[in-house]
């Protein structure tokens, strides 16, 4: 009788960089699973993969405080851009542009699962958005003098 | 720690947030939808769907440029200090956000098979959109009253372009919200069919993420 084999399972981890794990096989091939509440992830959460994910959705209240986090940074934004004139307007621009940014990644990470899917889809964006802001702030640098 | 049962095939027989996923000997990991799984791994619609996006940043990088290279060189008014309405522009905005969060629950409830609340939230996702839309048409509807018209100016070309391409996007995206909310009621759309709802989405996704840059670029932004 042969020993039990190991299988190597890969999660994502929010950093992006995929994490390898041993888990003893076993007659049910049993997985792990996070600590807390599990009887409500088990009858909340998404219940299967989709192709090119490497670990599950989060669950909807998880969904729930992304949005929460989203609605809070809008409002700051709509109070910072009422504040022209009252701080630098330097200051202003680099708060909303860094909000904006928060929120972006927010929504690509979180609800367009970029955390969850495989790589590839998040480098095809991340090169998509670059390319994009690298192309036009050069565009932007070299014909501002000339439309002025 | 606690575990659950997998399938015969090895696929684990009900996923939660944070499950590992066996992976076979060539680095692929066992989908619950093997019939979408390609020979690269990928799902062909999926990817043809990010490379869409990422192309459509480029689009949309275009006309945001567009905007911020013609924003003060208007000869003549109006100008945006003269017609922008942020508060109500802000709830419009919290609406199509709002509508992202709608999205993302309707594809949780199709994957649980829980077809009742997909249709609901999908129904919830396009009427949000519809009210955003609804709220760009008035802002138009105003805009041209107060004299900015897409010749009036540099400024009413480059705004009335960008914004009316999202806002077309918006109008996309909902006949597609619909045709899936019909899908369903006809029973032709199925747990198994997770991946169409998932797709859709994304592009739902990124037309909220545009808007994202759209309101802080075009209207927040100290002129």
């Amino acid at each position: 009788m042969s020993e039990p084999t190991e299988t190597t399972t890969e999660t994502a981890t929010e950093q992006g960089a995929g994490v390898l794990t041993q888990t003893p096989a076993s007659g049910t091939g049993a997985v792990d699973l996070p600590q807390g509440d599990i009887e409500y992830r088990l009858h909340h959460a998404a219940p299967s993969l989709l192709p090119g994910e490497v670990i599950a959705h989060p669950d909807p209240i998880q969904y729930v405080i992304v949005a929460v986090v989203l609605s809070v940074i809008t409002g700051i934004e709509i109070a910072t851009s009422y504040l022209d004139g009252d701080i630098p307007t330097g200051l202003i621009v680099t708060l909303l542009l860094v909000m904006m940014v928060v929120k972006f990644v927010l929504v690509a990470s979180w609800f367009m699962h970029l955390r969850t899917d495989r790589h590839v889809f998040r480098r095809f964006f991340i090169l998509g958005t670059t390319a994009a802001v690298v192309l036009y702030a050069i565009v932007l640098a070299a014909l501002h003098g000339i439309v002025s | 720690m606690a575990t659950v049962d997998t399938t015969p095939d090895g696929a684990p027989a009900r996923l939660t947030p944070g499950d590992v996923v066996p992976v076979d000997s060539g680095g692929q990991a066992e989908l619950a939808h093997g019939a979408h799984e390609q020979p690269t791994g990928l799902a062909n619609a999926k990817l043809a769907m990010w490379l869409f996006l990422a192309s459509d940043c480029l689009f949309f990088g275009a006309f945001i440029t567009a905007y911020l290279l013609y924003r003060d060189r208007s000869v003549s008014g109006p100008t945006p200090q003269d017609l922008f309405n942020i508060p109500f522009t802000s709830v419009t905005s919290f609406i199509l956000l709002m509508s992202s969060l709608a999205m993302v629950l309707a594809l949780a409830a199709v994957q649980r098979g829980d077809y009742r609340r997909f249709r609901i939230w999908i129904l919830a996702t396009a009427l949000f959109g519809a009210t955003f839309v609804g709220g760009q048409i008035y802002e138009f509807t105003e805009f041209t009253r107060k004299g900015l018209n897409l010749d009036t100016n540099l400024f009413g070309s480059s705004f009335y372009v960008l914004t009316g391409l999202h806002g077309t996007h918006v109008i996309i995206g909902i006949v597609w919200l619909m045709s899936l909310w019909g899908m369903s009621m006809q029973g032709r759309l199925t747990q198994g069919d997770s991946e169409r709802v998932e797709i859709a989405g994304l592009y739902w996704h990124f037309v909220d993420i545009v808007w994202i840059v759209i309101f802080t670029v075009i209207y927040l932004l100290p002129k």
